[in-house]
């Protein structure tokens, strides 16, 4: 991380060392996939196994503002070394410059951060729902999105066991 | 076809004898064909919808859909405790089930910056390899199976099932297996463990010799592997690919390696590399696997540590049964470490273990509360599959299958 | 001992408690004020000429050392765990670390409570004693250093709670504390020792019925004596003591008499520990199964600000919420227990046609809210505008449920006065209870100032039902101050007769109409209290069985009958007709709400409004209960 805060000042908001000594650095968005491309390409680094991207909804934490973070992480063969990248986004406007020019992995982990929270990757060739189907609304992982809510494609019938379920939880 | 009332000379395809002829010469002209293979496919494991687009037999497009096996593995994380989240850690690769709790305690106790007693250690070794094993006995015979060769499928599971029957007298159950808790354990080895897993080793070798014999001279079997499924190392490293796919692509990355965790550091084994990145290069890294997985349990229980077997700290492990019955000490504990879960303190940690197909990463986040505020899982099967299309466009309709079994999707940890 | 109670809770604006020490440095402001920091607030701005002064040399060698002068004129700056705290003088230490974030354990402290001092695990190290001093008792000096997590204090804490524990009975899994019990809550953080005692717990008295409410099992109590200074100070009913020494010691009443003050529900939240228990509350439900949220009392005028602390669909106690201005931290038991009308006896379906004409055990044909209101829409329509009908309003409903009621029975069934219900008046204490016992009586008289409704009397009702003067009925709640017998006589006269009622009762068995009306829980709204002032309560757990909230029955009403409601929440009905109020108007409906939760993820818990399973906690640590 010190060479990328050395080669791109401007695109490093924060860096960290977590307990388990992983490093981590918060990335502007619009600097992301330039940071990424130099990891990944240059010689010494050569961080170049895309291990996958998640995203975190920070909005039970103490710092909620902005609301989602989300997170890369890299591996680099050469040096043995994981890398996380996270991007800080709103909520108001969740996007995040794609980087499956770069990476091919990126693909379907950018389809599944924005099947779960929402997240917008610009650029992303086909940017639709992986894991949950297209008719679903809203986007599970948020916090805001209630545990229990169910959205079934084929009605349910009402069960009024509402502590096991299935079916609707018995209130208006 | 050309409309006869516009063409009056143009030549009937029925009649005309010419028709005939120069029909000879050109192709068969068919359209392209969208076929679904799956949900529910013999070939797909778990349940994959692929959406093939096929010119005759080739594959000119593949997409893969997938979460018909989603069940919201992450939502239910954080609204449980810690040690709650173990029985939906089994779900996610229900062929190592072992592997994925221990992946994921290790990324728990890395958070905490706690250090298990080594015996625990040992025996967290052993079970993984053990599921590493079952994990690739079943890879092999389905594969062989989906091949057309039912025997070594036989063979295979009859190993497979010696491995199930020794996991469940170690925790329990044959497949979901909720074995170790975060600190360690949750129970010793059983008595007389040891000798008949050694056993049973010595079983699945010979079996192996069984299935080896029945598949690696077989004409249709090695016809169908080699060069199929092919992968650069360059495309595999760039899609993410860990584990015997991305070895047999000639990349040399283990993370029991790379980074050794528990006391792998200690064991002596080997890391087989492929070169091809087709999928006779990684079912001999299965192979390959599957010997030096029983090197590693042999020497692990032979060298394998008396002591306790989860650490003695109360604000982590449960008391001991009749403390809690016997004292008011160990019913606040136990109550509190049940009703509100351990108090994992804030912050973040990734970690990573190497499971049956690849680099299990788990990304943490506690928010200090007794519950994971997030927890990602890194599947390796999902970039893996991810991949598909790349692979097999282009390719054989009949190629989809070795290639779809050789990487092993698991549904569970792909659809989380 | 009675200004205790006006105590703040937090540390930096509280008074020296009487009593403490003032001879810290920090007391005597120091002749030559240095100049305070940029942003620092000061009672007395400093002198002129201050910042040319030179500070006073060091007093020679051999004379005590002489304090140094204040960091900040006017306020105590020390060093909490490195970090600084500045807060005026005489503010023990609890409150000024806790202002900087550092939490101190305590038993025994209460901030509008004496303090006693004698639970001893919030002892910590400070810079000017050789040992260990109390934090809840010891003022803050200037410039002290103050350490909370040294090994010395980690390992006194250990041995605090040990012998706390020595002779607590395992009782964890049949206790009501069990949840929001401070031994577990510090025995998991400040503790986590096996336990050593060999041999037997010395044994006290397990069930002491201590009063009508409260029972004690003194096996579980610690002694910090919070009840006994709690009987003593706040109510001033001096009716518990500390009896026995040592091992033995414990308390209880003083013989011959029982704990009956109407306050003595109060020991139970601030006992620390399970040992006073509530006797209403007990076994009853396991308090990490509840979730709380933020009310208001029902039982008198006075307006205690309460949690509701719920499970499923049913209350099953009120506990008190901090409110400076009204309650402090108390509510009488009175009050506390007036939550039973919630859950018992509701009327959870409309009918048609008077039940106490009927057979008891006919059965009923079931009718949907919708018919319901078509039904009394249809009984109504008739006589709107005429003087046969009459409209009894409860001082029990909220400001929605009467703003929207009222403006109904002005505009669309065109009365001019309103007859006011609600329950009977009842005795006063001396503290928090008043005499009124309907919550919202003021707010009823501010709405039909503001609408122009003449109110007037319940007496003057049942001789105008007797002499046919009235012959329809519109009741908005049907607690009637009078004989309700004698009322439901009458009332079974009208021809018609629509009574949106909470409990059965005689006279909603009159009805003609009979519409299940939400009780304050179930909806969102507000409230006047007796001083006039406004507050906002929670929805606790969506309406049981058919019920709905008043204005929503009169939306329907009155739209069958060509009115135009369309209000869909509490919230719209006070944002439309509020304005015609004003002592309402300017009132922040929105900002006004209190959080359903302290900080996010901290009890109380929010609501199963968003359809997980009520009462079902999902995050956080269980509350620990008193402050």
């Amino acid at each position: 991380m010190d060479r990328v805060s050395a080669h791109l000042p401007e695109a490093v908001a924060e860096r960290y060392l977590d307990r388990a000594g992983g490093a981590w650095a918060v990335i502007h968005a619009q600097h992301l996939p330039k940071v990424a491309a130099y990891l990944k390409n240059d010689p010494e680094l050569g961080f170049k196994l895309f291990l996958s991207i998640d995203a975190v909804d920070r909005l039970q934490l103490a710092d909620n503002d902005p609301r989602f973070e989300v997170v890369y992480f890299l591996y680099s063969l050469s040096r043995n070394e994981h890398v996380r990248l996270k991007v800080r986004v709103t909520e108001a406007n969740p996007q995040v410059p794609s980087l499956v020019p770069l990476y091919k992995g990126a693909n379907w982990w950018e389809r599944l951060t924005f099947d779960f929270y929402g997240i917008q990757f610009v650029g992303h060739p086909d940017l639709r729902r992986i894991l949950l189907y297209d008719e679903f609304q809203g986007h599970p992982l948020r916090k805001d999105y209630a545990l229990r809510d169910r959205q079934p494609l084929i009605p349910e019938r009402p069960i009024k066991d509402i502590f096991r379920g299935p079916g609707t939880s018995g209130l208006s | 076809m050309s409309d006869p009332s516009k063409q009056p000379e143009a030549l009937n395809p029925d009649t005309d004898a010419y028709a005939h002829e120069s029909e000879l010469e050109t192709h068969l002209q068919t359209k392209r064909m969208y076929i679904n293979m799956g949900p529910s496919h013999p070939a797909m494991h778990g349940t994959v919808r692929m959406k093939v687009e096929l010119d005759g037999e080739t594959i000119v497009k593949a997409d893969p859909e997938i979460g018909f096996l989603h069940r919201g593995f992450q939502k239910s994380c954080e609204n449980v405790t810690w040690t709650q989240c173990l029985p939906y850690t089994d779900r996610l690769n229900y062929n190592s089930a072992m592997m994925n709790n221990f992946g994921f305690l290790n990324a728990v106790e890395k958070l905490i910056g706690l250090e298990i007693p080594e015996r625990a250690q040992y025996i967290r070794v052993i079970a993984s390899e053990l599921h590493r094993m079952h994990d690739h006995l079943t890879c092999v015979g389905a594969t062989a199976l989906e091949l057309g060769g039912f025997a070594p499928f036989l063979y295979a599971i009859e190993g497979r099932e010696l491995l199930m029957d020794r996991v469940t007298e170690l925790t329990g159950a044959r497949l979901t297996t909720s074995y170790g808790r975060v600190g360690g354990l949750n129970r010793d080895l059983p008595e007389g463990w040891i000798p008949k897993t050694i056993k049973s080793l010595d079983k699945i070798q010979d079996l192996m010799v069984e299935v080896k014999g029945l598949l690696m001279a077989n004409r249709i079997f090695v016809d169908r592997m080699k060069g199929t499924g092919l992968l650069s190392a360059e495309d595999a490293i760039d899609f993410g690919f860990t584990g015997p796919c991305l070895r047999a692509a000639g990349v040399d990355y283990d993370v029991r390696k790379a980074k050794p965790y528990w006391v792998y550091g200690q064991l002596d084994f080997d890391v087989p590399v492929g070169e091809h990145g087709d999928n006779y290069d990684r079912y001999i890294m299965r192979l390959e696997e599957l010997e030096q997985s029983d090197r590693i349990i042999r020497q692990a229980l032979q060298k394998l540590p008396g002591g306790p077997i989860i650490v003695d700290d109360w604000r982590i492990a449960l008391p001991p049964k009749p403390e809690v019955y016997g004292t008011i000490e160990g019913v606040m504990s136990h109550f509190k470490l049940v009703m509100e879960g351990i108090p994992v303190p804030p912050g973040e940690v990734y970690d990573s273990t190497e499971a049956a197909n690849g680099e299990l990463g788990w990304y943490l986040v506690s928010d200090g509360r007794g519950r994971p505020y997030k927890v990602h899982v890194r599947a390796p099967g999902f970039p893996i599959l991810s991949a598909i299309p790349q692979i097999i466009e282009g390719k054989m309709l009949a190629d989809l299958i070795p290639t779809f079994d050789m990487i092993n999707m698991i549904g569970g940890e792909v659809e989380q | 001992m009675s200004e205790n109670d006006t105590k703040k809770p937090t540390g930096d604006a509280q008074p020296p408690p009487p009593g403490a020490p003032t001879n810290s440095p920090a007391a005597k402001i120091g002749p030559e004020p240095s100049n305070p920091p940029a942003g620092a607030k000061a009672d007395n701005p400093p002198v002129a000429h201050s910042s040319t002064t030179p500070p006073k040399p060091p007093a020679p060698a051999g004379g005590p050392p002489k304090p140094p002068p204040p960091k900040n004129p006017g306020f105590v700056t020390c060093t909490i765990d490195g970090r600084e705290a500045v807060v005026k003088p005489g503010t023990n230490m609890i409150a000024a670390a806790d202002s900087v974030g550092v939490e101190i354990p305590y038993y025994c402290y209460h901030p509008r409570l004496s303090i006693a001092a004698n639970c001893r695990i919030c002892l910590i190290e400070a810079s000017n004693a050789p040992k260990l001093v109390p934090a809840c008792q010891t003022p803050l000096a200037e410039g002290q250093v103050i350490k909370t997590t040294t090994p010395k204090v980690k390992e006194q804490q250990r041995a605090v709670m040990e012998f706390l524990l020595l002779n607590h009975p395992v009782d964890c899994a049949i206790c009501d504390q069990a949840g929001e019990c401070k031994l577990q809550d510090y025995y998991m953080k400040y503790d986590y020792r096996p336990s050593r005692l060999e041999g037997g717990k010395v044994l006290k008295h397990k069930r002491k019925v201590l009063g009508p409410q409260v029972v004690l099992d003194q096996e579980r109590c610690i002694l910090c004596t919070r009840c006994v200074r709690f009987m003593n100070e706040v109510p001033q009913e001096p009716q518990l003591g500390v009896f026995g020494r040592g091992s033995h010691e414990r308390i209880d009443v003083f013989p011959g008499s029982e704990l009956s003050s109407n306050y003595s529900l109060n020991t139970v939240d601030i006992c620390p520990v399970g040992a006073l228990l509530n006797r209403d509350f007990r076994f009853r439900a396991r308090a990490w199964f509840l979730s709380a949220t933020p009310s208001v009392c029902t039982g008198c005028s006075r307006g205690c600000n309460i949690y509701t602390d719920w499970m499923s669909q049913d209350t099953y106690r009120y506990r008190p919420r901090e409110n400076e201005e009204i309650n402090k931290s108390w509510m009488c038991d009175q009050g506390r227990l007036s939550y039973k009308y919630l859950n018992l006896n509701r009327v959870l379906s409309a009918s048609v046609g008077r039940r106490a004409t009927q057979p008891p055990n006919v059965v009923r044909p079931e009718i949907t809210r919708a018919e319901a209101a078509k039904a009394a829409a249809s009984q109504l329509q008739p006589l709107a505008g005429t003087t046969q009908l009459a409209v009894l309003a409860s001082p029990l409903l909220s400001n929605e449920d009467l703003l929207a009621g009222l403006s109904f029975a002005k505009g669309t069934l065109g009365v001019k006065e309103v007859y006011v219900g609600g329950r009977p008046q009842g005795a006063a204490d001396h503290y928090l209870m008043t005499e009124d016992k309907n919550p919202n009586r003021k707010g009823l008289e501010l709405i039909a100032k503001g609408l122009g409704l003449t109110l007037k009397a319940f007496e003057e009702l049942t001789p105008a039902l007797k002499s046919g003067k009235v012959k329809a009925l519109v009741a908005l709640g049907t607690e009637v101050p009078g004989d309700a017998e004698a009322f439901a006589q009458a009332a079974a006269s009208t021809e018609v007769f629509v009574a949106l009622a909470i409990n059965e009762s005689p006279l909603s068995a009159q009805a003609t109409v009979l519409l299940p009306a939400s009780a304050h829980v179930e909806d969102d709204g507000s409230f006047v209290q007796k001083d006039g002032i406004v507050q906002r309560f929670r929805k606790a757990y969506p309406s049981k069985g058919d019920t709905a909230p008043t204005w929503r029955w009169v939306a329907e009403i009155s739209k069958v009958m060509g009115g135009a409601a369309a209000w869909s929440s509490a919230r719209e009905v006070f944002r439309e007709l509020a304005a015609q109020v004003p002592e309402l108007a300017s009132f922040h409906w929105e900002q006004a709400t209190p959080p359903d939760r302290e900080r996010p993820g901290i009890n109380p818990l929010p609501t199963g409004a968003d359809g997980r399973p009520p009462g079902y906690r999902e995050f956080g640590t269980p509350r620990v209960r008193g402050i």
